[in-house]
């Protein structure tokens, strides 16, 4: 029903190309894991590993503590959601969820039995008669959820599988799979490149670019303590300024700072910039501003640094005119040391 | 200009069907040549061809040779295009090109090649043989059209089909067969029709029991008569009743 998952040591190659450079990584039981990144970035190429479609260069990958070397897919304690889908057009969405039912020898009553409970989960149960063609988009997506999970798996593997649908039913989609995520308790492992996405349903993110993992953690982490430039940058916007160790604090294009000295990246996320906090970032002159609803995106030009831009989230209600210099102020500043980056 | 392009159509018709509505009416023919002018319609040659023992022998073998070939043949081909369109070998595009290679080749040339080998190997001139060639060059069209069949969507619903614990047989039989169904059909009607009318390797590979394009021309042998004439129009009518089956059944399916 759930398992845990270790990977030591996975490599990839493909000819010349290296597409996983020694993966270690740890899921435990019935956690949501979401691999995010670029395409290209080796998270599907990990994904096809786990569900046996790819044996690896080298390493290992257990399931349940089981070694899972030379498994071929259909034996293994995984099931995929593809893509785009991969329903089988010829058969009724009933027939679709029983199918790998009826692969393990189920009888049919028994198997269309389960099937219909599944359905009935994914609120489609009264449609079981239908062909997938007929379905939305949305539809098909809860019944491959349904088939992938009619097999009760260790492990249940998602390839983008919300990547075709529009943002609105993409959300509604999200929450609904990390619901029934909880619900069956399967371990989830879902690839993504969307960080929103990640953010909306993972228990923990793993950021991966070029065959490795840049970070893993809780979307808190993640967003909030970025371990490498690349990962401030992939998940979300961000104000980058170079500083060099000088005296008890750093030196910058902004002037001396008070941080911990250390040569590196400054980030700050625009919601963390604003007209009061912690960090003095001296004074800008609002360049240009936007009302997005939920905030003011400003953008700022110091008065130090002219040569520079600083994305600012304000709240709604600020009161501020193009051309009015303002003394800003930083939040959770995080630096990133050059080692790191 | 309107005008123009309706008399280019009409030309057109008439330029194809003329030999062929000539045989069919000609087929009626009261008289003994199946040339004009006219007499008047009568069906006797039809009571005559359908009397003949030796024609309607030699049109029930030409069924069974070209039911069964085609049948071998689809089911080779549809193995082979499995198997190349899901892994990549080394030497894949050799594979496919030699497959393909036959229908490049005349069909007086593969009959030849097979005459000797049977000789060879001691299998007489029969309708066995014959078979055997139909199935020569009818696999190499059958693969073409099916392996051109499986797309993406295919391969990832036979993923699927692996993935949910299914068999390679039970992805093939259960999976990849129905969803490969109209080109099944299209492909195996298509084998069919040029098994029926197949002449070249049918004559030089038969002895005794013979199909019917041999038995046609063995009565051509014997001069120009109505009763060749209702002959043809009988295998017209079959080959018309396959495409009209054809248009009705698959290609209105993979239309919509």
């Amino acid at each position: 029903m759930t398992a845990d998952v270790s990977i030591t040591g996975v490599r990839q190659e493909f000819g010349d190309f290296t597409a996983l450079h020694e993966i270690d990584l740890k899921i435990e039981v019935g956690e949501f894991v979401v691999l995010l990144g670029p395409s290209g970035c080796g998270k599907t190429t990990l994904l096809s590993i786990l569900g046996g479609f790819l044996s690896p260069t080298a390493g290992a990958v257990k399931i349940g503590g089981k070694d899972m070397a030379g498994v071929v897919p259909r034996a293994r304690p995984t099931t995929t959601m593809f893509q785009d889908y991969a329903l089988f057009p010829h058969m009724s969405l009933l027939d679709n969820v029983a199918f790998g039912l009826r692969m393990r020898g189920m009888s049919r009553r028994e198997r269309n039995a389960k099937a219909r409970e599944m359905l009935d989960m994914v609120g489609l149960a009264d449609q079981a008669k239908r062909r997938p063609h007929e379905l939305s988009g949305g539809q098909r997506q809860r019944v491959a959820l349904a088939r992938a999970l009619a097999v009760s798996p260790d492990l249940l593997l998602l390839d983008e599988p919300l990547g075709a649908l529009d943002l609105k039913l993409r959300r509604q989609m999200q929450d609904e799979l990390k619901a029934i995520q909880r619900k069956v308790g399967t371990t989830f492992v879902h690839v993504t490149h969307d960080q929103e996405e990640a953010m909306a349903i993972a228990d923990r993110i793993v950021v991966m670019n070029q065959g490795r993992i840049e970070h893993c953690g809780t979307p808190e982490e993640v967003y909030l303590t970025p371990q490498t430039l690349f990962t401030a940058n992939f998940m979300g916007e961000i104000n980058t300024l170079q500083v060099r160790k000088a005296g008890q604090g750093v030196d910058s294009p902004l002037g001396a700072l008070k941080l911990e000295p250390t040569n590196g990246t400054l980030c700050l996320r625009p919601e963390n910039v604003g007209l009061s906090g912690p960090l003095d970032l001296g004074q800008a002159v609002l360049q240009d501003m936007a009302f997005f609803g939920s905030h003011l995106r400003c953008h700022f030009r110091p008065v130090t640094a002219p040569e520079m831009i600083l994305t600012a989230n304000l709240p709604q209600g600020t009161r501020l005119q193009t051309g009015d210099q303002v003394h800003l102020f930083g939040n959770s500043p995080v630096l990133i040391a050059e080692e790191a980056a | 200009m309107r005008y123009l392009s309706w008399i280019y159509l009409v030309a057109c018709f008439i330029f194809i069907l003329l030999p062929v509505g000539v045989l069919v009416v000609f087929s009626f023919q009261d008289g003994r040549l199946p040339v004009p002018p006219f007499n008047g319609p009568t069906l006797k040659w039809y009571a005559e061809i359908t009397s003949d023992r030796d024609l309607m022998a030699a049109l029930f073998n030409s069924l069974l040779v070209a039911a069964i070939s085609s049948l071998v043949a689809l089911l080779l081909g549809f193995l082979a295009a499995s198997g190349l369109a899901r892994v990549v070998l080394p030497g894949s595009t050799l594979m496919r090109a030699l497959l393909i290679a036959p229908m490049t080749v005349s069909y007086l040339i593969i009959a030849l090649g097979l005459l000797n080998y049977f000789n060879n190997i001691g299998i007489r001139p029969s309708l066995l043989a014959t078979g055997i060639g139909h199935v020569v060059i009818n696999l190499p069209l059958c693969f073409a059209i099916l392996y051109a069949a499986m797309g993406e969507h295919q391969r990832n619903a036979l993923r699927a089909a692996r993935d949910l614990g299914a068999k390679e047989w039970q992805v093939l039989a259960l999976v990849s067969a129905p969803m490969l169904a109209p080109a099944l059909g299209a492909a195996f009607f298509l084998a069919f029709t040029f098994s029926w009318d197949e002449f070249i390797i049918a004559f030089l590979l038969t002895r005794f029991d013979v199909t019917l394009p041999v038995e046609i021309w063995s009565m051509l042998r014997s001069g120009l008569s109505p009763a060749t004439n209702a002959v043809g129009s009988l295998v017209f009518l079959v080959s018309v009743a396959v495409v009209v089956l054809l248009e009705l059944t698959l290609f209105r399916k993979v239309g919509k």
